[in-house]
């Protein structure tokens, strides 16, 4: 850390209590481990108990009766610690402050009660959702839904009567599907199998095995006699479910088989409330609408706002071990937050200057970490120094020019590439992101591969931060060339950096063209910390392009 | 507490490793990072990047900032190139390192060149270290005294040889997923190793090595379906005109977003669902296959620049001396085994915990995570150690 300027650092009292919101299992033991760690717990739980009642997760996971105890007594731990202040039926009406300090306001019925916390875990659980629509059937006696059977299973009566029975299960060609749907058909086989003189066939596209013993599980129900058929395309199957065609790959002509039972998949997705939830908290959502984006940067447990977390279904469909996992993880990330309450934190991360603030919430919008709010008695604009994360495009977004990020103000931005405009030709500024493209660009340094001898990298906190007003700066004062070099999309710590920087650059690119010079000496780039040899190819390629083009014109 | 502060040794220095003593260390928690080769990162550090326009989640960035972060933390103590020789537990753990044989010379003149032919070896040629004195890849011998083990002495590529009919090792232009990846780490873009040239036609094998049963390995390995379809889309991106053909049983999943990325595969690459059993040598170094089509079983003859093996996720070599050192269990496959059916970082050993692919095979984003919850366990065992 020798290259970041030392600075002053300022002490900041948060709050220590954490909200766990879901009191399924995933928030029930994430609950009890940051219990544990000597904070105090508010568990909201919107229905009635806790331990993740609809449905019973003990089928969804695949749990035997020894297992299902073990949860049942962590419920039992759970609500007996008093650190865990445990409220059933109770949802998040509204949610304000930033991190440390958050202010959130819970219902229960018509009861209303407001808590401050430092920090907030999600915790959501999965909806299983049969696919029959998917095979055009309607589910009746003979057709049911995997939860149906898990039910069916359950009670001793109906699985006795299942003897002699032929049960067929569609799964697979409803959706793509994932390990753990696979292991609740795969639990289910090995309970049927179990029954006398039961058959079972299992009509399968991919068998999703990627999780721990799912191979030997289905090895196993395959050697206690259930048949599986892999077949690119679903099977036809009549309305009524009495008759499904096949053709089969062995014999290889269409072969109808007449099941007792028909047992068609489910999809397991993210809670409905996810998005209310999202909207709420201000963290961002994946395409299937879990709580996290699909960025390597926020795995396992990170949300896009420092201490917001979120564990198990709340970021993607995970069997139990993965569950545990979140949340052992969470809690390390909320001791780590948390700390004992006093954060340490540099002087002028960010800061706002008052005079040019016009309160126009620019900022407020486009920062990508929840980090500004205002007070309502100045009307000004305030960055938590808590939760900021110094990415810059507040900074580079604002109209009045009033935000300056420590250590990447804008005069030591342009002083850093105006000093080296005297330097060999052809000059090449490169603003380089220092999670990303920096690092590829030290490594290719590093490892002596070949660099223009004009290069000089701008190290920017996020290629958010750089300023149209950077990249004309460089051209007008005499750069030959300008990279903006960045993270790939969907990689960016600050998930939209990237973005900006993109937009950026096409509108200078734009006011090249209508000024007359070749928009070439601009170019917007996407690079990961570890393509060193990416990094070199692209800047003797641009310095190429640079020698084709000539000196640039532009200086004066 | 502060005469003796509490410490912990981390076995392995690959992904998991790396993330389990930077968890520890950000605790407050002094570590001792052993590796038996002569650098940090492990498998995964050989990886490359598999973006196009947009990250793919493969997880390889993640590595070198995980390095970054170890060798910069003044509480962890790097011991490359030696291995555990001992261990006895008196009280504390009493451990006596010996050297593994793998030490890296003194310096590590002619970087660049290292780097061109063997990227492995670039971790430690970095020497990213400014301020932790304690990077130690001479390979020394030392004792010390632990009060908790975390075990991430990480997997063993399935060797390729052992499928003989494929010609590894015989044939130049037929390689490893592992290599595959290395190449483009070294070049910037997939090149055929006869001639240097980018392939106009490559065939990807899956499971070598995985849910094989003459082998007795029945297990899938979790990250070949992920790693040969996003680095198939990387090729795609470089060359719209190469064509790529994927022989499968079943393919598995990579992430989140899995559904939208497959429908994209589909549309770029051909998959065949059948596994060919030989690889025949033609002219200029080109290959032969004969595989039947999943339509009617008919046969057919393809030939290819270039056959990746996408070689599997092997129980670590040294897995059974480990395991009599540590005194825990190994799984039927030869993995550790965990004692808790949740908790899968937990041995029957208290204060010995596993971390990544020790307990079977895991991606990246997924090592990482047991990485940290086995680095929480240690810290709980330790009492919260401040």
């Amino acid at each position: 850390m020798t290259d970041i300027k030392q600075k002053d650092m300022e002490e900041i009292a948060i709050a220590t209590d954490v909200l766990v919101i879901g009191g399924g299992l995933a928030g029930v033991r994430t609950a009890a481990e940051i219990a544990g760690l000597g904070y105090k717990v508010v568990l909201a739980e919107k229905s009635a108990e806790l331990g993740g009642a609809q449905p019973s997760p003990g089928p969804l996971f695949g749990l035997g009766a020894d297992a299902q105890k073990t949860v049942a007594d962590l419920v039992q731990v759970v609500s007996a610690d008093t650190r865990v202040d445990v409220l059933t039926g109770t949802r998040v009406a509204a949610f304000a402050g930033v991190s440390g300090d958050f202010t959130v306001t819970l219902t229960s019925g018509a009861e209303v009660c407001q808590k401050k916390v430092g920090a907030v875990v999600v915790a959501a659980e999965l909806t299983p959702s049969p696919l029959n629509a998917a095979y055009n059937l309607s589910l009746s006696e003979r057709v049911v839904s995997q939860s149906q059977l898990d039910a069916l299973l359950s009670d001793q009566a109906a699985r006795t009567g299942l003897g002699g029975k032929v049960v067929a299960f569609l799964v697979g060609f409803g959706q793509e599907g994932n390990p753990l749907v696979m292991k609740r058909v795969m639990k289910s086989v090995a309970a049927l199998t179990a029954i006398e003189d039961c058959t079972v066939y299992v009509y399968v596209n991919n068998i999703k095995v990627a999780a721990d013993n799912l191979e030997k599980l289905y090895r196993e129900g395959r050697d206690q006699g259930a048949i599986y058929f892999k077949l690119p395309e679903a099977p036809q199957v009549s309305p009524d479910g009495s008759a499904i065609v096949y053709r089969d790959l062995v014999v290889r002509q269409d072969v109808e088989l007449n099941p007792d039972l028909i047992v068609v998949e489910e999809a397991l997705v993210a809670d409905a409330e996810n998005g209310q939830l999202a909207e709420l908290l201000r963290v961002d959502r994946d395409a299937w609408n879990f709580l996290q984006s699909d960025n390597v940067h926020r795995f396992p447990i990170q949300t896009n706002r420092e201490g917001i977390f979120v564990v198990g279904a709340s970021r993607a469909i995970q069997d139990l071990p993965a569950v545990w996992t979140d949340a052992e993880n969470t809690a390390l990330a909320v001791k780590g937050f948390l700390g004992d309450g006093i954060k340490r934190v540099p002087t002028g991360k960010a800061v706002v200057d008052s005079g040019k603030c016009t309160f126009c919430l620019t900022c407020y919008r486009c920062c990508p970490h929840g980090a500004i709010y205002w007070e309502a008695a100045s009307n000004k604009a305030i960055i938590s120094p808590v939760a900021c994360q110094t990415c810059g495009i507040c900074a580079s977004e604002c109209p009045m020019d009033a935000i300056q990020i420590g250590g990447f103000s804008d005069a030591e931005i342009r002083a850093e590439f105006l000093g080296s405009l005297a330097g060999s030709a052809p000059r090449i500024v490169a603003f380089c992101c220092q999670n990303s493209a920096f690092e590829a660009g030290q490594m290719a340094a590093q490892f002596k591969m070949a660099l223009p001898a004009g290069l000089q990298m701008v190290k920017v906190p996020c290629a958010g931060k750089v300023d149209l007003d950077y990249i004309l700066t460089a051209l007008a004062e005499g750069a030959d060339g300008v990279l903006v070099l960045t993270c790939h999309e969907g990689n960016c710590k600050s998930e939209r950096g990237n973005t900006y920087a993109s937009w950026r650059v096409e509108e200078a690119q734009r006011m090249l063209a209508e000024a007359g010079y070749e928009k070439d000496r601009l170019r917007f780039a996407t690079l990961a910390s570890n393509m060193g040899k990416e990094f070199s190819n692209l800047l003797l390629d641009m310095e190429a392009r640079i020698k084709e083009l000539g000196l640039s014109p532009m200086k004066n | 507490m502060s005469a003796d502060p509490k410490k912990v040794m981390v076995i392995g220095g690959g992904i998991a490793g790396l993330t389990a003593a930077w968890e520890l260390s950000k605790c407050g928690v002094a570590v001792d990072l052993v590796e038996k080769s002569d650098h940090l990162g492990g498998h995964a550090i050989q990886y490359c990047c598999k973006a196009t326009e947009e990250c793919r989640q493969c997880g390889a960035c993640s590595v070198e900032k995980m390095l970054k972060n170890v060798v910069e933390a003044p509480n962890i103590n790097v011991h490359c190139g030696v291995e555990v020789g001992r261990v006895a537990r008196n009280g504390r753990f009493e451990v006596s390192l010996q050297t593994s044989g793998a030490a890296a010379p003194a310096a590590s003149p002619g970087c660049q060149e290292r780097y061109e032919t063997d990227p492995l070896a670039c971790a430690a040629a970095r020497k990213f270290s400014k301020n932790n004195a304690a990077l130690d890849c001479g390979g020394a011998a030392a004792d010390l005294k632990v009060d908790a083990i975390v075990l991430a002495s990480g997997f063993a590529p399935f060797d390729a040889t052992r499928k003989g009919t494929y010609n590894y090792g015989k044939l130049p232009n037929v390689v490893t997923g592992l290599e595959l990846e290395r190449g483009v780490r070294a070049n910037g873009r997939v090149l055929r190793p006869s001639d240097g040239k980018p392939p106009a036609k490559v065939a990807f094998i899956q499971c070598v090595g995985s849910r094989d049963e003459r082998l007795g390995n029945l297990w899938c390995s979790h990250v070949c379906c992920p790693y040969a379809l996003r680095v198939s889309e990387l090729m795609k991106h470089h060359d719209p005109e190469v064509e790529i053909t994927v022989f499968y049983m079943d393919i598995q999943n990579t992430g989140n977003n899995f559904p939208a990325f497959y429908e994209k595969c589909k549309q770029d690459l051909q998959f065949v669902r059948n596994i060919p059993v030989d690889v025949y040598p033609m002219e200029d170094d080109r290959l032969r296959m004969r595989y039947t089509t999943e339509a009617d079983g008919s046969p057919v003859d393809a030939e290819f620049d270039m056959v990746v093996l996408s070689i599997g996720i092997m129980p670590g070599l040294d897995n059974q001396r480990m395991a009599t050192l540590l005194d825990i269990g190994l799984d039927a496959d030869g993995f550790f085994q965990s004692s808790d059916s949740f908790n899968r970082t937990v041995t029957n050993k208290n204060g010995v915990f596993l971390a990544g692919t020790v307990g079977g095979p895991k991606t990246i984003a997924a090592s990482m995570a047991h990485a940290g919850q086995a680095a929480y366990e240690a810290m709980k065992y330790l009492g919260g150690a401040e």
